[in-house]
């Protein structure tokens, strides 16, 4: 009896010394939808040129349902006087939000702690869903991927996004919306092969009204895995005027 | 299809925007814009450098193939009405676009015998953008953006 006694005792203490299982985060897993696989924006898949779309992605700054106020669309009547491409220094990737409406396909990796949404220029963004608030105001400065943080309503994942680095900044011809822009999304997956949603945005250093953007997402068909690679081999020069196709740099002669 | 500002002035006209109207005609100036910076969001640079109202064909001999990014190149061998051979500079999208359309490098192989419909570089000389590429057989490799896999 002593003896059971001791092994009684001893595997009460070896219970309060257990590890918290992991069945609880597990459950969370389940709860959550299941977005896996490769999506695409609906009518941005490009041809072999790169270039040919079925239409213009949604931030760019020309599209003509932005609601731009004055002063933003005079600022930029300006610019394109003297700068009709609205060029600026190439970008290594797509930046936000035009990666949520671009022509490079996205992944949505989720876990209970966050969704992680990242393409195939590395785009990327974490979008934490443990509760935690955006960082004070103090604390927090712009980026090109902005902060978000989110959380699910059922199966539809919310999104707050702030501190966006002025988007054209990145890439020109993107929506000339300001730091203090802040972007909410909506996004759920309506069937299988579909997820949809919308995105407003609120800046009222540009815009005169709330802009909402709506978000398609097809899944992919012709990718079955995401590629990156580095701009290694970029023969694009510039003659004063236009972009040139620089001769390959192989070993061959070229005429 | 090639991007343009579909509908843009009919949607500024629906809204109530009339000529004459100072907010109309900076709208009018950035849909004016619209083609020409539009394709710059699709790619690392702008495609005004190609006259996308053209289109000539070529048929030659691949040089080489480079399935590369930001851009995939095609070196190919083309006679001129000389008769005589010249290397053309051909660009195609970057080399993931490409893998969606069911394109591979190995595709397209030194030596092969290619036909490609090009946009002309605007301001001339042996280069362009490729639009469509049709092999020896015939038939057109990969599939058109768009169309079922």
């Amino acid at each position: 009896m002593k003896r059971l006694g001791v092994v009684c005792v001893l595997a009460a203490l070896c219970a309060c010394t257990e590890q918290p299982s992991v069945a609880p985060r597990v459950e969370r897993f389940a709860q959550l939808p299941d977005w896996s696989g490769i999506w695409v924006a609906d009518g941005l898949e490009p041809g072999i040129d790169g270039f040919s779309m079925a239409r213009m992605p949604a931030f760019l700054v020309v599209n003509p349902e932005a609601p731009w106020n004055e002063a933003t669309t005079a600022k930029l009547q300006a610019e394109l006087a003297k700068n009709p491409g609205l060029q600026v220094a190439p970008a290594a990737g797509w930046g936000y939000p035009l990666m949520m409406d671009g022509a490079p396909p996205l992944q949505f990796l989720i876990t209970p702690e966050e969704t992680v949404i990242f393409n195939t220029y590395r785009d990327l963004r974490h979008v934490y869903t443990d509760g935690r608030a955006h960082p004070p105001d103090e604390d927090r400065w712009a980026t090109t991927w902005g902060d978000s943080v989110g959380r699910w309503e059922g199966d539809t994942l919310v999104i707050d996004t702030v501190s966006v680095r002025e988007p054209n900044k990145y890439f020109g011809v993107v929506a000339w919306l300001s730091d203090q822009a802040h972007y909410s999304e909506r996004l759920r997956r309506v069937s299988a092969d579909r997820i949809e949603g919308e995105m407003t945005i609120e800046d009222p250093a540009t815009l005169t009204r709330t802009w909402v953007i709506k978000l398609a997402y097809k899944r992919a068909t012709g990718w079955d895995r995401l590629i990156h690679d580095s701009y290694a081999n970029d023969r694009t020069g510039f003659d004063g005027q236009f972009y040139t196709i620089e001769p390959p740099t192989d070993p061959e002669p070229t005429q | 299809m090639l991007l343009t500002p579909r509908g843009s002035r009919d949607a500024m006209q629906a809204t109530g925007q009339k000529k004459g109207d100072s907010m109309y005609r900076a709208a009018c100036l950035l849909v004016a814009a619209t083609a020409l910076i539009a394709g710059s969001a699709l790619a690392h640079h702008s495609p005004v450098m190609f006259d996308q109202t053209k289109q000539v064909t070529l048929t030659g001999t691949v040089r080489e193939f480079q399935w590369t990014n930001p851009h995939a190149y095609i070196q190919l061998l083309v006679k001129n009405e000389q008769g005589e051979e010249q290397e053309w500079n051909l660009e195609m999208g970057a080399s993931l676009y490409l893998y969606n359309l069911g394109w591979r490098p190995s595709s397209v192989k030194p030596g092969d015998t290619l036909t490609v419909t090009i946009a002309p570089l605007r301001k001339g000389g042996n280069g362009g953008l490729v639009m469509k590429a049709v092999g020896a057989d015939g038939k057109q490799i990969g599939r058109s953006a768009g169309a079922p896999q």
